[in-house]
């Protein structure tokens, strides 16, 4: 049969042959484009292959729609996205569909959350289409891709995001990217093989200068024949073993079925639809392809049963840039070149209704174009000539020389009107140079670049980057308020009494003033709440906290919502309001498999600052009674103490009686503590500072606990088995038996003594010292013992003990400084003199009380009626003097002042009734 | 092959610029001898797809946008800067530039602190002016007027050595494009003919020593030419300049391959410990650009082939190499100690071939020289 392509599949074999050195399969592959053409036009369905971000392509299908009209439009894009897209409408492009997993079912539980984006801008083919289909009465909108369950399903192991450090790059945080139309050679070789032959930087000029602009200006059927045949190229030079191949033929063998369903299901004609999709997919030969009858099925696997959420976020120019791997700037030029042809090809192009951003030009269509001319082979004149560009736009070309030194000067280069003469003339002359009949985009970059940039960056921005921002800039797009989630719709509703722009992108200052605005306080709720959900930037408290116990009076926020979109329209994806999701958010951290009773407590403390929901709050705390019952570590003894105290003061200054829960957890933790003390002293992995901290539970909450029906024999038995072998421990145990009565103070200094006479155990002296320093927190009475036993360390320790240790010592110190430094300097500041001059007279209080009893002896016992009568009847002063071990003498009489002493005695005497009551009750 | 010890590239490619200018239809701004696209082709080098009937050889590596950047430069208005590190090639750029464009790259102005004004203008033949008074023949005019007399490139080397005014001469030179000669009574201005341009080079790492006026700076387009990190077109580089150096001294000597990779790996090494030295103490003083690699294989070359077994080894590369970048006694040669230690011995173990005796002559050298 006779074709059309016949003389150029026969030029190109023989062009094969020529090229006779040339890899064997160079005539399979020249003549198989030809055929790829060839056997896409024979498709009764039109099949429209487009590029991504490509102008091109848009404009070819603007015209092709207009001119067509088709009843149905089959799009390469995930089926499941389909009723989001009339929410485009409500946003300023680009914006992103997305969809987003959080519970998963069928997937590993570690890869959530799962999110898909498909971004989309106003001078895309997609959109065209998506425009035209939505706004045109009888048109259908056929999304016919794999859903996102299966674009996981099929991708094993997604890619890691790293995340980049422009926020306006990040935009799409670590979000798996999909695109309708990627078309770019699938191996590094082949890239830079046309890079380095079309003498071109990057693979975004290179599409622009040979694909981009012949074809800017095509009628349909080139455009169709050559983006087909680039297509074919690409298809047949890439790899063909690899999973992402195998992957596209799949989504192939998918997207047919589909159209045969609906074309099945509906009994169009295929000649009145239309099927856009990347030129890479327009070539296929696989058997499976084909809108005929008859033509096998693919078997599509059921999606698995996660539950899939779908919103739109914004999106902005170098977002898709950095995402999809394309050059800088690229996106911003595309676009900038679409509005510059519409404006030349005087098109109007298709816009949702409502679109932000523009105007709508209504106009109804004109009527289609019924023309189904006979195929004939473009694609000779496109591949014999060298690309065909446009003239030179001078206007423009001066417009942007203009302006470049206009933005340079603004940020700090020293350029003036000989530097925009200058670039204009190296642009051309560039452009000259690299054999084109006007310069580029790119060209106007490296002139400017040349005659502008000089040894330093004066400012934030050079000029290759101010090239960028000249050439459009890039555009970040917005998720209009209609088309928001519920949650980020609330949010924005209950933050407006604060009166600011929150959809502006920069850094927006409210100021609170609580006490006189008392209305705004929901306000400030809602923040804090944000603050805990949101990520740092998003919102940030400049002035104020939230404390239990506090009441706020004035605060001032830093918001940056405009910047954060996304976050809020992912935090829809998890509940419908604000607190629904902190509950979820809370339930979550306190049922997580590695949650623990500190972490339940954080929880609860939360709920109660942010939720204000005794139930929740109560079961948050029935969650931590269960989890520290269950806890064999006392790793989190520290701040479980340390929470729970601050818990017991919030609820002792707010409720008459203390929560059930409250009352369950100090119970269980005094039985658990009690049960795990012995343990704990003994085990190297537990740290002085959790033994410690079980000791402060034991004793700060006894009274509460022993109230609550504890035993205390229990937490005694406890100590009293309990047999450290590490010094510092060994000094908590002995603090905890003072604490209990069993181990007086003279007996504890004497242990101190012997330990710093024994010169075999002085180089484990400071541990015992740290071990009564962690003392201070459950024993605070024992705050003078610890001053001085530390000022017998420092007194009498050699240096070489004394001084490795310091440094533990002040690192322990500043670490625990909350809880231990202020009871330890207010008993030091109440020990040591204040001043310097009353050191040299200063006897530590210790020595004073150690002094010989020769000495007491000589110090006179005050004179007055108590020692006098003491001194008259010594039987009971001797027998407490006998018990406490106490060998004194009696001071003689000769103290007792003639006549007797003044005072009450005179009174006793003038009213005898009370002493004669007193005696006759004694008995004598 | 002439008598001199290094020709000048217009010398050294005479045959290339005659056939090039041969076949040569585009347009040539000015007096220029080859048009802009075949300037271009003879520094980077024909491809296939040229469809030219001999090769021309790569003469310069590195991006083309420079070249292309440059070449515009010199056919607009202003002057060119080829600003970079040392050793990065700029200078054989220029020369380059010059030979193709003016067939002439031997105007060449030297900066340095002892540059006058007399360098860049004009100065006097004293004997000529006291027998037969001041006079165009008894004037002695610098490289720079030569260039504008003659309407093609001159060219000034490290531009920042030589102080601000001198630098400063070349402001009205640039911009008037004239030289006037307040001496004289007539026949007192030397203009510029059509095709005079300059190409300067400035090193970066100097930029201190003399920063050029602003006013200065606006006449020239400067071109950054950056350290080439590319392992392959540096392997290239070294390939091309060692084999120049062999034909100039007719030396028959092969540089293995693998050892050509030991020294590239080397650098690499070197280079990457220099980036992540917190202190000047820790990092080599020598800059580790090409031109250094190109000088320790030349140092071994001619070193192998005089004194040697008129073969290239290991042990020889490595004592050029120690000799070349150890300049501070202690600094650099406790940076070098450690990397053979730390690099270059766990290598030879793993790797073996020519790291071993790589290892063994870097040991000696590092031992003679502390």
């Amino acid at each position: 049969m006779s074709n059309a392509f016949d003389p150029l599949r026969d030029q190109l074999l023989g062009a094969a042959q020529a090229l006779a050195d040339g890899p064997a399969a160079l005539p399979e592959i020249l003549a198989g484009i030809v055929d790829d053409v060839d056997h896409a036009l024979r498709e009764p369905l039109e099949i429209f292959p487009v590029c991504h971000h490509s102008p091109a392509s848009a404009l070819a299908m603007l015209r092709r729609l207009r001119e067509k009209q088709p009843k149905v439009v089959y799009l390469e894009l995930c089926e499941d996205l389909q009723p989001l897209l009339t929410e485009l409408r409500n946003c300023r492009l680009p914006v992103a569909l997305q969809a987003f997993a959080s519970e998963l079912d069928g997937f590993p539980k570690e890869s959530a959350p799962l999110s898909v984006i498909a971004p989309v801008t106003e001078s895309s083919a997609e959109y065209q289409a998506i425009a035209y289909a939505l706004d045109t009465p009888g048109v259908e909108l056929v999304l016919v891709d794999r859903s996102t369950d299966h674009v996981f399903q099929w991708q094993p192991g997604a890619g890691a995001h790293t995340g980049s450090g422009e926020p306006e790059e990040d935009l799409h945080g670590d979000a798996v990217g999909v695109e309708i139309g990627d078309l770019r050679p699938r191996f590094a070789e082949l890239e830079e093989h046309l890079l380095h032959h079309g003498r071109v930087r990057h693979w975004s000029e290179w599409w622009d200068q040979y694909v981009e602009q012949p074809l800017a200006g095509a009628d349909h059927d080139t455009y169709r024949q050559v983006m087909t045949m680039i297509g074919s190229l690409f298809r047949r030079l890439a790899p063909h073993d690899t999973q992402r191949f195998g992957s596209d033929e799949d989504r192939e063998r998918y997207m047919w079925t589909r159209i045969r369903e609906h074309l099945a299901a509906t009994g169009t004609d295929p000649a009145d639809c239309l099927y856009l999709c990347g030129a890479f997919h327009a070539a296929s030969r696989l058997p499976e392809v084909g809108s005929a009858p008859g033509t096998p099925d693919f078997a599509i696997t059921p999606r698995t049963g996660t539950t899939w959420l779908y919103g739109l976020i914004p999106s902005s120019h170098s977002a898709i840039e950095a995402q999809f791997g394309l050059a800088p700037g690229s996106v911003s030029i595309a676009a900038t070149t679409w509005q510059k042809q519409l404006t030349r090809l005087r098109l109007t192009p298709f816009r949702l209704d409502g679109q932000k951003g523009g105007k709508k030009a209504r106009k109804a269509l004109p009527a289609p174009v019924a023309t189904d001319p006979p195929v004939t082979d473009h694609l000779t004149g496109y591949l014999a000539g060298p690309p065909a560009l446009d003239g030179l736009d001078e206007e423009e070309l001066r417009g942007w020389c203009v302006d470049i030194v206009r933005l340079a000067r603004r940020n700090g280069y020293l350029a003036s009107t000989a530097d925009a003469i200058a670039v204009f003339e190296t642009s051309v002359l560039l452009a000259g140079m690299r054999g084109r009949a006007r310069p580029t985009p790119y060209d106007f970059q490296d002139a400017a670049i040349t005659c502008i940039e000089k040894d330093t960056v004066p400012g934030r921005r050079d000029v290759r980057r101010l090239c960028e921002i000249l050439l459009g800039g890039d555009r970040i797009g917005q998720v209009g308020y209609d088309a928001l989630p519920p949650l980020a719709r609330d949010v924005y509703d209950r933050l407006a009494p604060l009166e600011l722009n929150l959809d502006q992108r920069s850094i927006q200052r409210a100021l609170l003033d609580l006490a006189a605005r008392p209305e705004l306080a929901p306000c400030s709720q809602l923040l804090w709440m944000l603050r805990y959900l949101l990520p740092d930037q998003a919102v940030r408290p400049i002035m104020g906290s939230r404390k239990l116990g506090e009441k706020p009076i004035q605060e001032s926020w830093d918001l940056d919502l405009g910047r954060h979109q996304r976050a809020i329209i992912e935090l829809g994806y998890e509940g419908v309001t604000v607190e629904q999701v902190l509950e979820q958010r809370l339930r979550r951290d306190a049922w997580h498999p590695d949650a623990t009773a500190a972490t339940a407590l954080k929880a609860v403390e939360h709920s109660l600052l942010f939720l204000r929901s005794p139930r929740l709050t109560d079961e948050l705390g029935a969650r931590a009674v269960e989890l520290l019952a269950a806890e064999r570590t006392v790793d989190d003894a520290p701040d479980v103490l340390r929470r729970i105290r601050r818990l017991l003061g919030h609820y002792r200054a707010t409720t008459p009686v203390l929560p059930a829960w409250c009352e369950r957890f100090v119970t269980a933790g005094y039985a658990h503590y009690c049960t795990l003390l012995p343990t704990a002293f003994v085990e190297d992995d537990t740290g002085v500072r959790q033994v410690g901290a079980m000791l402060g539970f034991l004793f700060d909450l006894e009274s509460l606990a022993l109230s609550l029906g504890c035993d205390r024999a229990q937490l005694e038995i406890a100590v009293r088995q309990s047999h450290p072998e590490s010094p510092a421990k060994l000094a908590l145990l002995w603090a905890a038996r003072h604490q209990l009565g069993d181990l007086s103070l003279a007996e504890l200094r004497a242990l101190v003594d012997d330990l710093l006479g024994n010169p075999l155990v002085v180089p484990a002296v400071p541990q015992y010292v740290s071990g009564f320093v962690q003392a201070l927190e459950p024993v605070p009475r024992m705050a003078p013992f610890v001053v001085e036993t530390l000022s017998k360390a420092f007194g009498q320790l050699p240096d070489p003990v004394l001084l490795p240790w310091l440094p533990t010592l002040i690192t322990t110190l500043r670490q625990h400084a909350a809880e231990l430094v202020p009871v330890l300097t207010r008993e030091a500041g109440r020990t040591f003199p204040a001043t310097l001059a009353a050191i040299d007279g200063w006897t530590p209080p210790w020595h004073a009380r150690r002094t010989p009893a020769g000495v007491t002896a000589a110090r006179r016992p005050p004179a007055g009626p108590v020692t006098a009568l003491l001194a008259a009847h010594p039987a009971s002063t001797d027998a407490a003097a006998g018990l406490l071990g106490c060998a004194g003498e009696w001071g003689t009489a000769h103290d007792v002042p003639e006549g007797g002493f003044a005072g009450p005695l005179p009174l006793l005497t003038a009213f005898p009734g009370t002493a004669g009551a007193v005696e006759a009750l004694l008995g004598s | 092959m002439t008598d001199m010890l290094r020709a000048p590239a217009e010398v050294k490619y005479a045959d290339e610029l005659d056939w090039l200018e041969s076949i040569d239809d585009g347009p040539k701004p000015f007096s220029w001898r080859l048009s802009p696209k075949m300037v271009r082709l003879f520094i980077l080098g024909s491809e296939r797809a040229d469809g030219l009937d001999r090769d021309v050889e790569q003469k310069w590596y590195g991006d083309r946008s420079f070249v292309e950047r440059s070449i515009v430069t010199l056919a607009s208005d202003r002057g060119l800067l080829l600003i970079g590190d040392p050793g990065t090639g700029k200078s054989w750029l220029a020369e380059l530039l010059s030979a193709a464009i003016s067939r002439n790259s031997t105007l060449v102005v030297q900066g340095t602190a002892g540059t006058t004004e007399d360098h860049i203008k004009y100065s006097w033949n004293v004997s000529m002016v006291i027998a037969k008074g001041q006079s165009r023949a008894s004037m002695i005019p610098s490289p720079i007027m030569t260039a504008m007399e003659g309407g093609v490139i001159g060219r000034f080397e490290e531009l920042t050595r030589s102080t601000s005014d001198v630098q400063d001469a070349l402001i009205s030179i640039l911009s008037e494009k004239y030289v006037s000669i307040p001496e004289l009574d007539d026949d007192n201005i030397v203009f510029a003919k059509p095709g005079f341009s300059i190409i300067a080079t400035a090193n970066s790492r100097d930029r201190g020593v003399n920063d050029l006026s602003s006013a200065l700076k606006r006449r020239f387009n400067f071109v950054r030419i950056p350290v080439v990190t590319n392992k392959k077109s540096e392997a290239e580089i070294v390939r091309f300049r060692t084999e120049e150096l062999l034909r100039r001294h007719n030396i028959e000597l092969e540089v293995p391959p693998t050892l050509l990779d030991v020294l590239l790996q080397s650098f690499a090494d070197l280079r990457a410990a220099s980036a992540s030295a917190t202190s000047d103490d820790e990092r080599l003083e020598s800059a580790l650009s090409t031109a250094e690699q190109i000088g320790v294989l030349e140092d071994a070359i001619l070193h192998s082939n005089f004194f040697g077994a008129r073969a290239l080894t290991a042990e020889t590369l490595a004592s050029s190499l120690v000799g070349s970048l150890a300049r501070r006694s202690p600094e650099d040669l406790a940076i070098l100690n450690k990397y053979w230690h730390g690099i270059v011995e766990p290598r030879s173990k793993e790797q073996s071939g020519e790291w071993t005796g790589f290892l063994e002559g870097g040991r000696q050298a590092i031992a003679t020289l502390s």
